[in-house]
């Protein structure tokens, strides 16, 4: 604990000091935790996630049904050095921006305002350089953009002090069937039999989130997982938004100054933001006090912050459009859940829009109940976030909190239940709590979305066993009334065989005035005989 | 078997037994057959539905009703159990047989097996403990209004009688006065049992077997005129059946003569009224004139209020009492609850044992000496009217 917390004073501190000196490759070097990187067991995993995530993005983001496959090859075993293959059928990359792709870091197709898996631009580029620093090989990348004639290949490492690429090789080939998508390799030092279980658990947890993707996996002893596509239909492709002006901090609105070429401050509220019109900006722009005429490259460093902090203020904005967020949706989670979990019962929520700090974000819940999923003292979790599996710091996450503070009896679910919630927080911006992406900070309006899905999903999981409750009542008692017909029948037959009644007769009877006893339909009656035996050893 | 052993007494019992299951049932079936849900009503047989009647001074089944369903989840396995027994029992009495309650247990415990629509495979045991079908057969008792043996159901004899009088049963004429050292164990039938002729004054009931004996040796019954009998402990259904006949058709007075404590008491208490969980049987098992002789508190330690002088000295008193237990006294407490044991007499007896906290075994008075107990206590108390009623 007392070296975790030095070493994050030491991450929080160094970069004041040193920032000026120290590319952001160079930065990453030398503190790989906040990427991930911290010892070759979760560096393994974090390596394989962050490609696939790639991988995905350049897939279902983009309409195509993907088909991933992954490898991990043990290239020396006494050095624990291990070759990563990731290999999508996405949308490629063009062969001029492979190099910046994958050799600057900060340099990302995703630094956008759309929901995507990948958010700061690191991804790829931490496991380059850190497999620079531990196996020093580079990183080989073959692609092809849809459409492509031919396939492109670098082998290329990263500058580190100067953050850029550094490409060893390249080449093209031919592309006769009309192959797109990338395909990378690299070598880095891991820990398989320490990483193994959280890799698994890594592929599961996206096959879950993923039913609509066909993923192969082959590990180091030549184990070959597959988790094939169970759902034909992908879900809605996020669309790119304009910020939203409470969602802006003071370096973002100087970029966005920088970018824009409006010329007055009227000009710029409208062009650059989403949901303000004319009206909306004359409106603010009065209330800040700043003419409209103002060239908005003229704002002082001291004009801008204030200009953020009455953006926040100011109540009249519309709230923010969730078109870029891309939630996975009932079907997806149900779908997956039950080809995963193979429980009896699955339900999913996906709650409306709703904001935080200016960031629209969409709370979604799954519960999956029963069936082959083992009792447990405590609801087995599966968080996402932006469809991507949180696997660390599981007790630190806000969805842990709501599930711990929720009450289950209510909802008749008492432990040891069988039962698996999965949390996912679809958001242009999610509150992670460090870079590494692996916990969700409690932002209170996140919290009660949470909590109000998980309230929506457990209703009607009671509803399923409340019914269940029923039909097993009915179950108990035709079965203890079958179980007990043999001995009433016989018994009758015996005693009242001077009347010339039979056993067989008595028991037709019997079952009749049964069936009328319990008023259920006949269907539902020999739904629930069915099966059933009964026999008498005297 | 040869038709001819069969006794004609017997045989009319059967005959009678079947008639009345083919009754009873018959009713079921067409609750069956109208598509209802078939039922049973049994008279309740708990302590609530247990009534004193003061003027018949008996213990009797109240009016409560149970109406056990078949298609009642926590009624269906009584209701199968109660079904099962009618017909073996009924197959008992068609074959001519004399099953124990031991042997129902027996013929009545099978294997349901069954696999639920979910694939598990069940085993239950119609019954498993014969406390269970002791149940059972008491509820058929009182479902059918026949008892145990009026079906020819057989128990462990415990009973046993010894006196100047001749009966028939099973087809031989039997001398209870030509028994030797031994005596005659009282049948769990009695209601097949003649009697032929008496020479009798009265029926002395000696709780303990020893005592019995003992009196048995030195021929108490011949020199007294008295029919002897034991129940050996806590009576059983037979003994209590044979004593209400003497009582009930040759008039001759009972007396009763147990220990002096709690326990004594209600074996009494038993002869005389019923007990509780048998209460539906007490209108055939109890003899309500029978008379508590002894041994009594007041005999132990005379009593002042009356005059009465005890039959034990200072020194015998010593020597013989016993001092209470806790459950003793508790057992005292809660028959001082029971409406039979309100009367003066008795409330003196147990205001003298809660007093005293002594109790006092009959061995006691064998041990002052057996020619006490036989000539001068037994006989004097008869003829001076010294007993409870």
């Amino acid at each position: 604990m007392a070296r975790q917390r030095a070493q994050r004073a030491k991450a929080a501190e160094a970069p004041r000091e040193t920032f000026k000196s120290m590319s952001p490759s160079e930065f990453f070097y030398h503190y790989k935790e906040i990427a991930g990187f911290d010892n070759p067991t979760k560096a393994l995993y974090q390596a394989v996630r962050e490609l696939v995530e790639n991988a995905l993005d350049a897939t279902d983001v983009h309409g195509i049904f993907p088909d991933i496959f992954v490898s991990i090859e043990a290239v020396d075993r006494e050095e624990s050095f291990y070759r990563i293959t990731v290999e999508d059928n996405g949308i490629g990359i063009p062969p001029n921006n492979v190099p910046s792709a994958f050799g600057r870091v900060f340099f990302s197709s995703k630094y956008k305002l759309r929901q995507a898996r990948g958010r700061f631009g690191l991804g790829a580029k931490a496991v380059i350089i850190y497999a620079q620093a531990t196996t020093g090989r580079p990183i080989e990348v073959y692609t092809a953009p849809i459409g492509s004639r031919r396939v492109y290949y670098f082998k290329l490492k990263i500058d580190i002090q100067r953050n850029e690429p550094l490409v060893l090789a390249r080449g093209e080939f031919e592309n006769p069937s009309g192959w797109h998508g990338t395909r990378v390799s690299i070598t880095i030092k891991g820990d398989w039999s320490r990483a193994r279980h959280r890799i698994y658990t890594y592929f599961q947890r996206t096959a879950i989130a993923a039913p609509y993707a066909n993923i192969v996996f082959v590990d180091p002893d030549g184990n070959v997982v597959v988790y094939r596509r169970t759902l034909n239909k992908l879900p809605p492709k996020p669309r790119e938004v304009k910020p939203h002006p409470h969602g802006v901090d003071a370096e973002m609105l100087k970029q966005l100054i920088s970018r824009s070429n409006a010329k007055t401050m009227l000009e710029f509220m409208v062009e650059t933001f989403q949901g303000v019109g004319k009206k909306t900006a004359e409106a603010f722009l009065e209330y800040a006090g700043i003419p409209k005429d103002l060239d908005p490259h003229r704002l002082s460093e001291r004009d801008i912050v204030r200009l953020v902090s009455k953006m926040r203020e100011f109540r009249k904005f519309r709230p923010p459009s969730a078109d870029a967020l891309s939630p996975l949706g009932p079907e997806v989670i149900e779908t997956g859940l039950r080809s995963i979990l193979k429980p009896e019962f699955v339900v999913a929520v996906t709650r409306r829009p709703k904001v935080y700090e200016g960031h629209p974000f969409i709370v979604e819940v799954g519960i999956a109940y029963g069936g082959e999923i083992p009792p447990q003292e405590e609801p087995m979790l599966l968080r996402y976030a932006n469809k991507i599996p949180l696997l660390y710091d599981e007790r630190a996450d806000v969805a842990w909190k709501v599930l711990h503070s929720f009450d289950w009896k209510t909802y008749m679910v008492t432990f040891p239940a069988p039962i698996a919630v999965l949390t996912h927080i679809a958001s242009t911006k999610v509150p992670y709590k460090a870079a590494g992406k692996e916990s969700v900070a409690e932002a209170p309006e996140i919290e009660q979305e949470l909590r109000n899905a998980l309230r929506e999903a457990a209703r009607k999981l009671r509803e399923y066993l409340l019914k269940k409750k029923r039909e097993e009542e009915a179950k108990r008692r035709i079965v203890t009334f079958m179980k007990y017909t043999p001995e009433v029948a016989k018994s009758l037959a015996v005693i009242l065989k001077s009347y010339g009644v039979k056993e067989s007769d008595i028991r037709e009877m019997l079952l009749t005035a049964m069936k009328k006893r319990l008023g259920l339909p006949e269907e539902e009656f020999a739904k629930l005989v069915e099966g059933l035996e009964v026999s008498v050893e005297e | 078997m040869a038709e001819s052993y069969i006794d004609q007494a017997d045989k009319e019992a059967r005959k009678r037994a079947l008639e009345v299951f083919r009754q009873r049932f018959r009713e079921v079936l067409e609750q069956i057959r109208r598509g209802e849900n078939p039922f049973l009503m049994l008279p309740k047989r708990t302590l609530s539905n247990t009534i004193y009647d003061e003027r018949r001074k008996l213990l009797l089944l109240g009016p409560e009703k149970l109406k056990r369903s078949f298609f009642d989840l926590h009624e269906a396995k009584k209701f199968m159990q109660t079904l099962l027994m009618a017909r073996i029992i009924f197959e008992a009495l068609e074959r001519d047989e004399y099953p124990t309650i031991r042997d129902l247990y027996y013929r009545g415990k099978h294997t349901i097996v069954y696999r639920e629509p979910g694939g598990r495979r069940h085993e239950e045991n119609t019954w498993d403990e014969q406390r269970e079908s002791d149940a059972v057969i008491r509820d058929i008792e009182v479902l059918t209004g026949l008892l145990r043996e009026e079906m020819l159901i057989l128990s462990k004899e415990k009973g046993k009688v010894v006196g100047d009088m001749r009966i028939r049963s099973g087809g031989d004429v039997i001398d209870l006065s030509k028994m030797g050292h031994g005596a005659y164990a009282i049948e769990p039938t009695p209601d097949l049992i003649e009697f032929l002729d008496v020479n009798a004054e009265y029926v002395l009931v000696v709780e303990k077997d020893a005592v019995f004996q003992q009196l048995h040796r030195i021929k108490y019954w011949r020199q007294h005129k008295a029919i002897l009998i034991t129940s050996a402990g806590q009576p059983d259904r037979a003994t209590r059946r044979f004593v209400r006949r003497l009582n009930e058709e040759l008039g001759l007075p009972v007396y009763i003569l147990t220990d002096a404590d709690p326990y004594g008491w209600y074996i009494y208490s038993v002869f005389k009224i019923g007990s509780i969980t048998l209460s539906y049987e007490s209108e055939r098992l109890a003899t309500p004139q029978a008379r508590f002789i002894g041994v009594s508190m007041t005999d132990i330690f005379g009593d002042p209020k009356s005059g009465k002088k005890p039959y034990l000295t200072e020194q015998e008193r010593r020597n013989y009492i016993i001092k209470a237990k806790d459950a003793d006294i508790k057992r005292a407490y809660e028959l001082m609850n029971y409406l039979w044991f309100q009367t003066p007499k008795w409330k003196r007896e147990i205001e003298i044992f809660l007093d005293k906290k002594a109790k006092l075994e009959i061995e006691a008075l064998t041990s002052k000496g057996l020619r006490f107990l036989a000539d001068k206590y037994l006989p004097e108390k008869i003829e001076t009217g010294d007993w409870i009623e």
